[in-house]
This record gives C-alpha cells, sequence and structure tokens, in this order.
C-alpha cells in the first residue's frame, strides 16, 4: 500500500507553540481542560449516533485540528459545542454512514441537558433517555442547523479542505497480526492485548501534547501496542520490532510515556470537573476566567 | 424571522456573526493585534484572473484562469451548493479529499480550493472553486473537433495513459464510477488525466489481482452511477455488488470512441442501452456473462433478444490485437473482464505500431464544452488544419497530423528507454517522461512547510495568506420545493415522515425523522440512526450528487455528450432507493 494513505498533514512547532485562545487569554491548562471536555462531548456524541471508533476518533481530530495554532479556531469564540457537532457531522458525512443533521442535532441537545462525566458514562442502550426530552422543535432544529452548516464550511474553510484523518486503529490490529501476535481463533490474552491496544488509542486522543497531531498513526499504532504488550505481559517477536513498521526507538520512546501520561492526565480531568461541570460555553469560559483571576 | 438561512447577517465572515450575536465586546479577537484577520484557510479567487467560461449547464460551470502568482493556466470548477439543507455537498467533498490523497500524472491534480464572496442584496455568499491545472482539451471534445482523427500510436499512447491512471486508482481502491470520455482531459504535452471524482468513492473490496479481472465484491453499492452510453451491462441490469470493472467498461467505450471518433453505444434509454450493448457484443448467456439472469434486470424487463457477437464486424478495420483488448474490455462477465494492470501488458501496446510518447503527438485547438459548439455540423466539413500547427511534431519533424492517413511512421519510439509501454504497469519508472514537463508534488506538506510553498508559520491547512474565510456559502433557499419530483416538508414545519415501512430508512441526507417520539418504539430507535444503515447510506451520497446537477430535461436529446447519471434517474430514486 502507497504510504501517502497512511499519513497525516502534522502541525508545525509553532502552531503547537501558541494558539488562538491562547492569544484571548486563555490559560493554556485552561485550554487543556476545554479541549478534553471538548473531546468527550464528541467522543459522547458519537457512540450516542453508535458511529464506529474510527470515525469518532476522525472527527475528534478534525476537532482538536481546528482549534490549534495561532490561525485556528478560538474557544472565546468558536463553541465547542458547535465545532464538535459540526466535526461529526463533516467527518461522518464522508464516512460510510452519514447522519443528518437532525440526528447529530438531536444528540447534541441531549447531551447539553446530561453531560456524561466520561465517555465510559455515556448511555448504553438500555438506558438510552427518553428522545422526548431533547427532542428539537422545528425553530430551534432550524437555527441550530444553521449554525451546524455555518460551523462546518468554517471548519472545512480552516482547515483548508484538508478532510483526511487516518486513525491507528485499523493499523494497529493489522500490526499485531503481522506479529503473530492475533492467533485464530483469538485466546483471553490475545483479545485483552487488542483490547488495550485499541484503548491506549483512544486515551491518546485526549492527550494534551495533541499526540494525534504530531505523530504519524503508524507510530501512535506501535506504541499503543508496545505499552499494551507490557501491561499485559506478551511477548513480542524480536527485539526490534518496531523498526519493522519504520518507527525509531526515540519516538516510541516519546509516545510510550505521552500515552502514559495521557491516561493519568485523563483521569485527573475527570476528577476535576466532577462537582463543577467543565466549562464548554463561552459564557462558561469567561466565568472560569474570571474565577482564575480571582484567586490570584 | 421567516427563515433562519436568510438571516442575512449570518452569512458574514467567520466569528462576527457566527458566534458573537450576543457578544459584540468580543469581536476584536477576530482580528490579530496588527489588524490582520486572525484566520486565513481558503484563499481567495481574486489570485486568479479568470479568462473565459469552458463549459456550463451539463456540469454547473467550470472557468479558464491564470494564477496572478504563478502565470500558469488553470481551471476552476465551480462548487455548486443546491442543497444547503445539507451544507457541504457531500459529492464535492468526497472528490476534493479523494483528489488531495491522490498523486499520479495520470490522475487530475487538486492545487486547491478558492473562495469568491459574493455580495447579493444584504447577503452575503461564498462560492467555491476548485483549482485543477487547465488541460486543453477533454477527449470528448477533442473528438468532436472535425480536424482531428486519432493515429493509432496516438490512441495506443492515450490508452496506456488512461490505464496507467485507472491501475493506480483501483490499486488505491477507488472506484471512479464515471469513466466517460468527457472526462479525461489531455494537454499539449499529449498528457491524459483522469478527472471528474464526483462519483467516485472507496472500494471496500480487495483491489485487482493480475489475472484476475476485478475480482468479487462482497459489499453493495448504488448502482445509479456511470453515464448510461459507458455504464457496464452489470450496473444496467442492476447488479449491486460491483467492482471496479465498472471502470473498465468505460475504458473499453472510450476506447471503441477513439477509433470511430464518437460514442459507441449511444442508448437513449436504459433498456436502449442495454438493447445495443447485446447487438454488439452479444448477448448475455449463462456462459458469457453467468449469473445475469439473477440479477434484477434492465427496467423490469430480463430477457434479451438473442444476437451474436458483432464486435469483429463492427471494428473491421482495427487490427486483432486492438479487437482482442476491445473483447476483453467490452466482456460481458464481469469477473473476467481484463483489469488495468493486465490490460496495460496487452500485446496491443507492444505491437507496431508502438504507442507515441506524449512529448510527439500533435497539437490541437483548444476543446471543450464551449469550443466544441461551433464544430457541430461541421464533421464532414474540409478539416482545417489543426491550431498548433507544427508544434507538435514527431522526432524526425516528418509528423502530419490530421485526416491523412495514420502515421504509423510515427512510432519510431520504440520504448527505447525500457520503460513505455511499461510492461510491468508501475507508473514508478514512467514518471521520467513527465518529470519537467508535470510536477507530481507529495500532497501535503508533512513534517516541513516551508519545503514547498508556504511560509513555515502558516498552519497546515492555512496555507494561503490571502483571505479570511468568510460566511458560509449557503445560498438563501428559494421559495418553493426543491427542484425535485419529490416535495419534502417544507421549511415551516417538520417534514413528513417519508419512510417507508422497513422503518429507518434513511431517505438521502435529508431529514425523514418523524417529529413526534410519542410513537412506537421503533420510531424513537431512529434518533439514533444505527450502523445497519450503512449499505444504503452509500446511496445517499450519490443522491446528493443527483441533486447538485441541474434539471435536465428534454434537451438531452439534442446533444452529443451523454450526461453522468443525473436527473432522468431523479425520478428513479426513490424506487432505487427502497429497491436495494
Ligand atoms: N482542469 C481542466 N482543464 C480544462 N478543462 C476542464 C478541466 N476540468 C474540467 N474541465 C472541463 O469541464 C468539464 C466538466 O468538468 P468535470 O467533469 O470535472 O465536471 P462535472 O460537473 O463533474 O461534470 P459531469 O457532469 O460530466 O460529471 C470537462 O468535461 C472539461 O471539458
Ligand atoms: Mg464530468
Amino acid at each position: 500500500m502507497d504510504l501517502t494513505s497512511l499519513s497525516n498533514p502534522l502541525v508545525t512547532l509553532d502552531q503547537l507553540s501558541s494558539s488562538s485562545s491562547q492569544l484571548d487569554g486563555l490559560s493554556t491548562e485552561l485550554e487543556n481542560s476545554i479541549r478534553f471536555g471538548g473531546v468527550q462531548l464528541t467522543e459522547a456524541a458519537g457512540v450516542l449516533l453508535r458511529l464506529p471508533q474510527e470515525v469518532i476518533a476522525q472527527a475528534v481530530v478534525i476537532f482538536t485540528r481546528f482549534y490549534t495554532g495561532p490561525e485556528g479556531g478560538s474557544f472565546l469564540i468558536n463553541p465547542v459545542k458547535d465545532v464538535s457537532a459540526a466535526s461529526l457531522y463533516m467527518i461522518a458525512k464522508i464516512s460510510a454512514i452519514p447522519q443528518t443533521p437532525r440526528s447529530v442535532l438531536n444528540v447534541y441537545a441531549y447531551l447539553s441537558l446530561t453531560a456524561p462525566k466520561s465517555r465510559m458514562d455515556a448511555p448504553s442502550d438500555r438506558q438510552r433517555p427518553d428522545p422526548e426530552s431533547h427532542y428539537l422543535t422545528t425553530g430551534a432544529y432550524l437555527a441550530a442547523r444553521t449554525t451546524l452548516l455555518q460551523t462546518e464550511a468554517m471548519i472545512l474553510r480552516a482547515l483548508s479542505f484538508i478532510t483526511k484523518v487516518v486513525v491507528p486503529h485499523h493499523l494497529a490490529l493489522t500490526f499485531l497480526q503481522t506479529l503473530g501476535v492475533l492467533p485464530s481463533p483469538p485466546t483471553s490474552k490475545s483479545r485483552a492485548l487488542a483490547g488495550r491496544t485499541i484503548s491506549h488509542l483512544n486515551t491518546g486522543l485526549f492527550s494534551p501534547q495533541l499526540l494525534y497531531l504530531t505523530h504519524q498513526p503508524t507510530a501512535l499504532a506501535v506504541a499503543a501496542i508496545y505499552v499494551a504488550a507490557k501491561e499485559i505481559g506478551v511477548n513480542l517477536p524480536c527485539s526490534e520490532w518496531w523498526e519493522v513498521f519504520d518507527v525509531d526507538r526515540e519516538e516510541l520512546g516519546f509516545l510510550v510515556v505521552g500515552l502514559g501520561s495521557s491516561r493519568l492526565w485523563a483521569e485527573q480531568e475527570s476528577r476535576k470537573w466532577v462537582e463543577g461541570k467543565c466549562p464548554l460555553t463561552v459564557e462558561e469560559i469567561m466565568l472560569e476566567m474570571e474565577r482564575g483571576r480571582e484567586v490570584q | 424571522m421567516a427563515s433562519p438561512m436568510l438571516n442575512g447577517s449570518s452569512h458574514s465572515p467567520i466569528g462576527t456573526a457566527l458566534v458573537h450575536k450576543n457578544q459584540p465586546s468580543k469581536r476584536s479577537l477576530e482580528l490579530l493585534p496588527n489588524g490582520q484577520p486572525r484566520f486565513h484557510g481558503c484563499s481567495s479567487i481574486k489570485r486568479y484572473n479568470i479568462v473565459s467560461k469552458l463549459g456550463e449547464g451539463t456540469f454547473g460551470e467550470v472557468y479558464k484562469a491564470v494564477s496572478l502568482k504563478t502565470n500558469r493556466a488553470v481551471a476552476l470548477k465551480k462548487i455548486l451548493m443546491h442543497h444547503e439543507k445539507e451544507g457541504f455537498p457531500i459529492t464535492a467533498l468526497r472528490e476534493i479529499k479523494l483528489l488531495k490523497l491522490l498523486s499520479h500524472p495520470n490522475i487530475l491534480k487538486l492545487e486547491e480550493v478558492v473562495v469568491e464572496r459574493k455580495k447579493e442584496e444584504n447577503n452575503r455568499r461564498a462560492i467555491l472553486y476548485m483549482v485543477t491545472p487547465y488541460m486543453d482539451h477533454d477527449l470528448s471534445g477533442l473528438l468532436e473537433n472535425p480536424a482531428v482523427r486519432f493515429s493509432e500510436p496516438q490512441i495506443k499512447c492515450y490508452m496506456l495513459q488512461l490505464l496507467q491512471g485507472l491501475q493506480f486508482l483501483h490499486a488505491s481502491k477507488i472506484l471512479h464510477r464515471d469513466m466517460k470520455a468527457a472526462n479525461l482531459l489531455i494537454n499539449n504535452e499529449g498528457v491524459l488525466q483522469i478527472a471528474d471524482f464526483g462519483l467516485a468513492r472507496p472500494y471496500d473490496d480487495p483491489a485487482p489481482e493480475p489475472g484476475k479481472g476485478g475480482g468479487e465484491a462482497t459489499r453493495d453499492y448504488t448502482t445509479m452511477v456511470v453515464t448510461r452510453w459507458y455504464r457496464p451491462p452489470e450496473l444496467l441490469l442492476h447488479l449491486r455488488r460491483y467492482t471496479t470493472a465498472v471502470d473498465m467498461w468505460g475504458v473499453g467505450c472510450v476506447f471503441g470512441e477513439m477509433f470511430k471518433g464518437r460514442p459507441i453505444l449511444m442508448g437513449n434509454s436504459d433498456l436502449d442501452q442495454a438493447q445495443k450493448i447485446f447487438a454488439l457484443v452479444g448477448s448475455p448467456t449463462e456462459d458469457n456473462m453467468p449469473g445475469w439472469s439473477l440479477l434484477p434486470g434492465c427496467d423490469g424487463v430480463t430477457t434479451f433478444e438473442q444476437k451474436p457477437n458483432a464486435l469483429h464486424q463492427a471494428f473491421r478495420e482495427q487490427g486483432s490485437s486492438a479487437i482482442s483488448l476491445l473483447n476483453e474490455l467490452l466482456k460481458l462477465d464481469w469477473r473476467k473482464r481484463i483489469n488495468a494492470m493486465d490490460a496495460i501488458k496487452h500485446p496491443y501496446f507492444t505491437q507496431v505500431p508502438l504507442p507515441a510518447k506524449p512529448g510527439d503527438l500533435p497539437r490541437f485547438e483548444d476543446s471543450h464544452e464551449l469550443d466544441r459548439r461551433k464544430f457541430r455540423g461541421q464533421k464532414a466539413a474540409p478539416p482545417p488544419a489543426p491550431a498548433g500547427g507544427t508544434v507538435g511534431m514527431g522526432p524526425n519533424g516528418d509528423f502530419t497530423h490530421g485526416v491523412g492517413p495514420p502515421n504509423h511512421h510515427l512510432s519510431g519510439y520504440r520504448g527505447g528507454n525500457g520503460n513505455y509501454p511499461n510492461g510491468q504497469g508501475q507508473y514508478g519508472p514512467r514518471r521520467d517522461h513527465y518529470d519537467g514537463r508535470q510536477q507530481v508534488p507529495p500532497v501535503y506538506d508533512h513534517r516541513n512547510p516551508a519545503s514547498h510553498g508556504p511560509p513555515p508559520h502558516r498552519p497546515t491547512w492555512a496555507r494561503d495568506v490571502n483571505g479570511l474565510p468568510p460566511g458560509p456559502g449557503l445560498p438563501p433557499r428559494p421559495p418553493g420545493p426543491p427542484p425535485s419530483a419529490v416535495t419534502w416538508g417544507g421549511q415551516g414545519r417538520a417534514p413528513l415522515v417519508r419512510e417507508d415501512s422497513r422503518g429507518g430508512q434513511p431517505n438521502g441526507a435529508r431529514d425523514t425523522y418523524i417529529p413526534s417520539y410519542a410513537a412506537n418504539r421503533e420510531n424513537r430507535d431512529r434518533v439514533y440512526r444505527g450502523r445497519d444503515c450503512e449499505q444504503r447510506n452509500d446511496d445517499r451520497g450519490d443522491r446528493g450528487r443527483y441533486d447538485d446537477r441541474r434539471e435536465q430535461g428534454p434537451r438531452e436529446l439534442g446533444r452529443r455528450r451523454s450526461r453522468s447519471p443525473d436527473i432522468p434517474r431523479d425520478r428513479d430514486r426513490n424506487r432505487e432507493t427502497y429497491r436495494r
């Protein structure tokens, strides 16, 4: 397979060193928290829409790209909810399972009432809430749709129509197969290995280091496999197996640390906003900034 | 507010109205300290000087323009926004995504998407254009030029390039689904490129393998693709599990068209198309098209008059290897139809006369949709000299093109470099031929944006300096129902239920939600539409495509070009959706 099809455009150093939100006076810490909340929201909406994880992950990357760099969007200008919804809507549109604006907006209406604390809390089929509670009236729907489509157009232009996002999930499973650690029928250990690998990749989506914007999918896949294999105690064939996938030791080392700290950080964030909801609307963010100033 | 779509302020540039309706104090945030807009995104159409219109009607609008920066000629294709209810058209989104992904000398390169801001009354709207390098001709226009008759080395040269491009496309697991002469662009350097990815989509089954035709598909796709005259028999009979072989049929049609100077199968209805095909290559039997009788059939017709294969007769002026290749391409059995990599290796390309080198082909007067009107009815008239005169001479200076005898002597080019035709069917080595003539830069700058083009501080998605992203280009909706045959719920109320009893049927990208959830549980489930719609959803994109086109009524009859599947199918749309 042609390698360019497995790679993503990455961010530049400049884009990492500053952001629109920071220019607007947001602290890095609060910015990271809001991004975390936005990623969580996108995940939760994707789960409710029953989108496959790969599609959700692509939307998360689009969401994250949009807010990155001094020329990206700002959390103080472009509401998290709108950008999250439009990212999901746009990515689903070019996936095998497009969603109507109506489905997407209903889901966001629901989520704005009951923001789940973490994506693990997204309601299962059984607990799905009564749609009456979040069904949008025609007027509200039309207004929301206008915003949705405007935001979609804005994201597309801000990203110069680069809508391609390669996520490493599928790749990681292929690598595991190549490494001969996914026997068929699967063993409980191989199942656990695959599961942990994917779960590390999902955690990486929350990374405050923007791992998905700074590293290619092959590297992410290799790092997730490395961490998962260590955890589960699966021996991978040769000592330098990552070289086979063109990932060097240095990058692998960085990502292993990055994935590990993403997890700690995600747990910490989930705890942090347990009582007060993570600020996501422009108003909430402004309030939070005020509070921050008072504390100082 | 009558309709939110008409809210003028909502069309203004990013941020000014979008977010700050209630927060005017934030406006300053959209500007950098130096007063520059903070977002860059797409550049403005102002960087191009529009020269002329290349086409209109059939396909929205395409313009020829010159880049003020590079001075190179480009084509600007307008992205039609007919369905503001769904936002950015799914077909355009797919086309842009695919074109950005693909980088091959025989595939049209998308340079960028630019935006034009129009002020209409108190509305600002943005119109988007896809920018591609200007190509002097499309094959259909070229063939319509009475001064043009292709020599065999020239046909071989174009065919090889077409096959190389398709081989790459199929190896990249993409179906083009609109192969036809009008979508093949040719420049005066003799380079052929596949264009118009508006119907293309990723192919979810294995890429073709040597000797195995298009293989078998496991997944259903919509059959409402490919312009009728180029539509393969399996699509006319509504096979949903089709393969890359659908594109190969189109190649066969184009091949024949290059010999005849006009499309070889010009059916005036789907049924007529099928009958014309069977009259040319023989009617289907369990032998030549196993499983055909199990297919849904064409417009309800499942039996056809017995006809023998008449290809030899129809192309009797051609050599046996040409007919043999044509036979392979126009095979009724899609599993046995030759694939691109095998076709490249067909003896036709290694027998004399050998394929011409692209650079040695003659130049012609530009031919596009609008130009060709002037040729109409001229085909029989004495051919004027090709515009390029002697510019495109062969190496020996003896190449005269036009209506003369075939220029077999041109074939002095014997693949002396050993790489053309390339038996391996790899495009790698063949690049040499294009080098210097045609750049094949990487699609993206990965880590080092300074390596070409954009200044280093640009975000990857904001390479262009010029415009601040404008307001969303959603044209106000005209009053009254959309132009399709079906009326959808008006603006004022929620759309009516339009789902059939199967439930959950996603009806296009339209809103088909049941406005009240008081109904049964089945209805509720539709709020979050499930994955089970995967297949049907394939149709949605394509229908979007038809929707993007203009109503094309009976005018079609008078035209020489067959259109991409569009409006005639609009009518069938619902039936089709439910058929599955
Ligand atoms: N890069 C280009 N250079 C020159 N002419 C072009 C170029 N791109 C498109 N054209 C002209 O415009 C026509 C339409 O372009 P294209 O096929 O991409 O648009 P479309 O609207 O999708 O068409 P269709 O209705 O056939 O699907 C082509 O047949 C060709 O004549
Ligand atoms: Mg076309």
